[in-house]
């Protein structure tokens, strides 16, 4: 039998190991904030672009002096500054840290990594601006320029390489879920964003077989990019912030499979009723019912491991957003299952309920999760603590509301808005009356929102200034590098 | 069949091959690994001695975490 270790033994443990975590932590520092400030300025970018979006369609005289600021391009624009912009570099963001810690490696050559962020940025700025000066593709979520992938595949390119390259290099040999979870997102997004590009633009598939590879595409953005990574977030952040383990190992890595096997097939559920093949439609809603499967496993998971410890939630910022981006990835996902269902498309199809369902999907779920991410993330990067415990609780609010608001308003006007569409006895100029009131409650949530935004990004600001107290004790032993 | 449509057939096959391979492959690992063996230390392995199970990790700033 081992002798137990004293207690001089199990401090020089901790000491250890938290030399350890902080040495991986500096290892990344420099590239990981260097993406997560982009995701932040692109964050407010798309919120600027979504008011005005938003705003036109309940007053469309606001703005109509130029063509750059007409509602297609800046509703294009919103959904890359948003999603290829705030989103994608904060998934990239998160990738890279967590596989660092998991793999408890440090990263190497990290100075590649600024020239990848660089490259991104480049690609969202020509995105975003090419749309507005009139250089939209009118496919949707590729919207982008043609001279704009490029420095996405590139830069991706890159990610992909260093996330794997970490991997190799670990020293932990459990491949916790999380690390699952990223390596599937770092394998799938590539190889979906090369075959959708090449087959639409570099190589056009001709008729229905471009929609059929747009939506596939568009699809799986959020469900094989998006959703593994944020995830996987909640998967390390909730039994990390509370100290406890997962409530089911087993059920994690089930969910982790079950999704891999069936959201490729959910995409053709957004062509319902289109001219595409019938079997097709239906084995799309056949997977994506069965995504109820991995749903569940996640949604029972979290919440078991949750319980008896929901009162911390008044205690951890990082906490409350990501348990709340949990619990809409739960109902976003059941919601989304029954909304591929073909009666249930019927009246849902084609109206705001489905603009509800993504921004409860985008926001709800990953950006939330993204938010309780950074909380927790940037203070051990930048070894400062947040300076405003007000401005956390301004942006929970604000968003928390926001999107709540957002999504119960749209969600009803655009169920009768359905409803009113399939009556042809009711004229369409009375359906676009009767959403007004749902329209403009939208920008009221869409000022809420913004407004949370600008906190975030005050606090964050205010952090890499280095106005918070340096981190030192408290909940977690942090250790400066060489201190 | 023209060259492009050979192209798109194969980019269409090329992709199952690949991403169904991938996954088996990446199964067959795992299983010859042992990730999935023993999933108590798997769930584990994200606390270490400085940050055991038991103990919270975040706390609103300036405020102390509430003990377990």
């Amino acid at each position: 039998m081992p002798a137990p270790l004293t207690s001089e033994m199990l401090e020089a443990n901790r000491a250890r190991s938290a030399a350890e975590r902080a040495a991986i932590d500096a290892s990344c520092r420099g590239p990981v904030l260097a993406f997560a400030v982009s995701a932040v300025f692109w964050l407010l970018m798309g919120s600027v672009l979504a008011l005005i979006a938003s705003i036109k369609l309940h007053s469309p005289y606001f703005l109509t002096g130029s063509a750059e600021l007409t509602f297609g391009r800046v509703r294009m624009a919103h959904l890359q500054a948003v999603g290829i912009g705030w989103a994608s570099l904060a998934t990239v963001a998160a990738a890279l840290w967590q596989m660092c810690r998991l793999s408890r490696a440090e990263l190497i050559y990290p100075k590649i990594l600024y020239l990848a962020c660089a490259l991104w940025n480049v690609g969202t700025l020509l995105a975003v601006f090419g749309i507005i000066f009139g250089d939209g593709q009118s496919v949707e979520w590729l919207d982008a320029p043609r001279y704009a992938p490029p420095f996405f595949i590139a830069a991706l390119g890159i990610v992909v390489a260093w996330v794997v390259a970490v991997f190799r290099r670990r020293r932990e040999p459990h491949v916790y879920v999380t690390q699952w979870y990223i390596l599937g997102a770092v394998f799938w997004f590539p190889w979906m964003y090369l075959v959708t590009v090449f087959m639409i633009f570099w190589a056009p598939a001709t008729g229905v077989v471009q929609p059929i590879v747009n939506w596939w595409f568009g699809h799986n953005t959020l469900g094989l990019w998006f959703t593994p990574v944020a995830v996987g977030t909640a998967y390390y952040l909730i039994p990390k912030i509370i100290g406890r383990p997962i409530h089911s190992y087993y059920l994690s890595i089930i969910g982790f499979w079950a999704l891999a096997l069936f959201y490729s097939w959910a995409g053709m559920h957004h062509l319902i009723g289109g001219p595409i093949p019938g079997w097709l439609a239906s084995a799309s809603t056949v997977g994506s019912m069965m995504m109820l499967i991995p749903v569940l496993a996640v949604a029972i998971n979290h919440h078991m491991t949750m319980r008896g410890h929901f009162h911390r939630l008044r205690y951890s910022p990082a906490l409350r957003f990501t348990v709340f981006g949990a619990i809409a990835y739960t109902a976003v996902s059941v919601q989304g299952s029954f909304e591929a269902l073909k009666d249930f498309s019927e009246v849902a199809h084609f109206t705001h309920y489905t603009v509800a369902h993504a921004h409860l999907g985008a926001y709800g779920f990953v950006t939330m999760i993204y938010f309780g991410l950074f909380y927790y993330m940037i203070p051990r990067l930048t070894g400062r603590e947040w300076a405003s415990p007000l401005l956390i609780r301004v942006h929970f609010w604000c968003a928390a509301v926001g999107i709540t608001v957002y999504f119960v308003a749209l969600s009803i006007g655009g169920w009768w808005q359905g409803r009113m569409m399939n009556n042809p006895d009711v004229p369409f100029g009375k359906i676009v009356t009767y959403l007004l009131p749902y329209l403009f409650t939208r920008s009221v949530a869409g000022v809420l929102l913004t407004v949370g935004h600008l906190a975030f990004a005050v606090s964050f600001i205010m952090n890499l200034a280095g106005w918070g107290k340096r981190r030192s004790g408290g909940p977690t032993f942090f250790v400066e590098p060489g201190g | 069949m023209s060259a492009v449509d050979l192209a798109l057939f194969l980019t269409v096959i090329g992709s199952i091959v690949l991403f169904g391979g991938a996954a088996a492959l990446a199964l067959g690992w795992a299983f010859k690994s042992g990730q999935f063996e023993n999933f108590q230390h798997g769930s584990q392995s994200i606390f270490g001695p400085d940050e055991p199970p038991g103990e919270p990790t975040d706390a609103f700033p300036g405020e102390p975490a509430p003990r377990p």
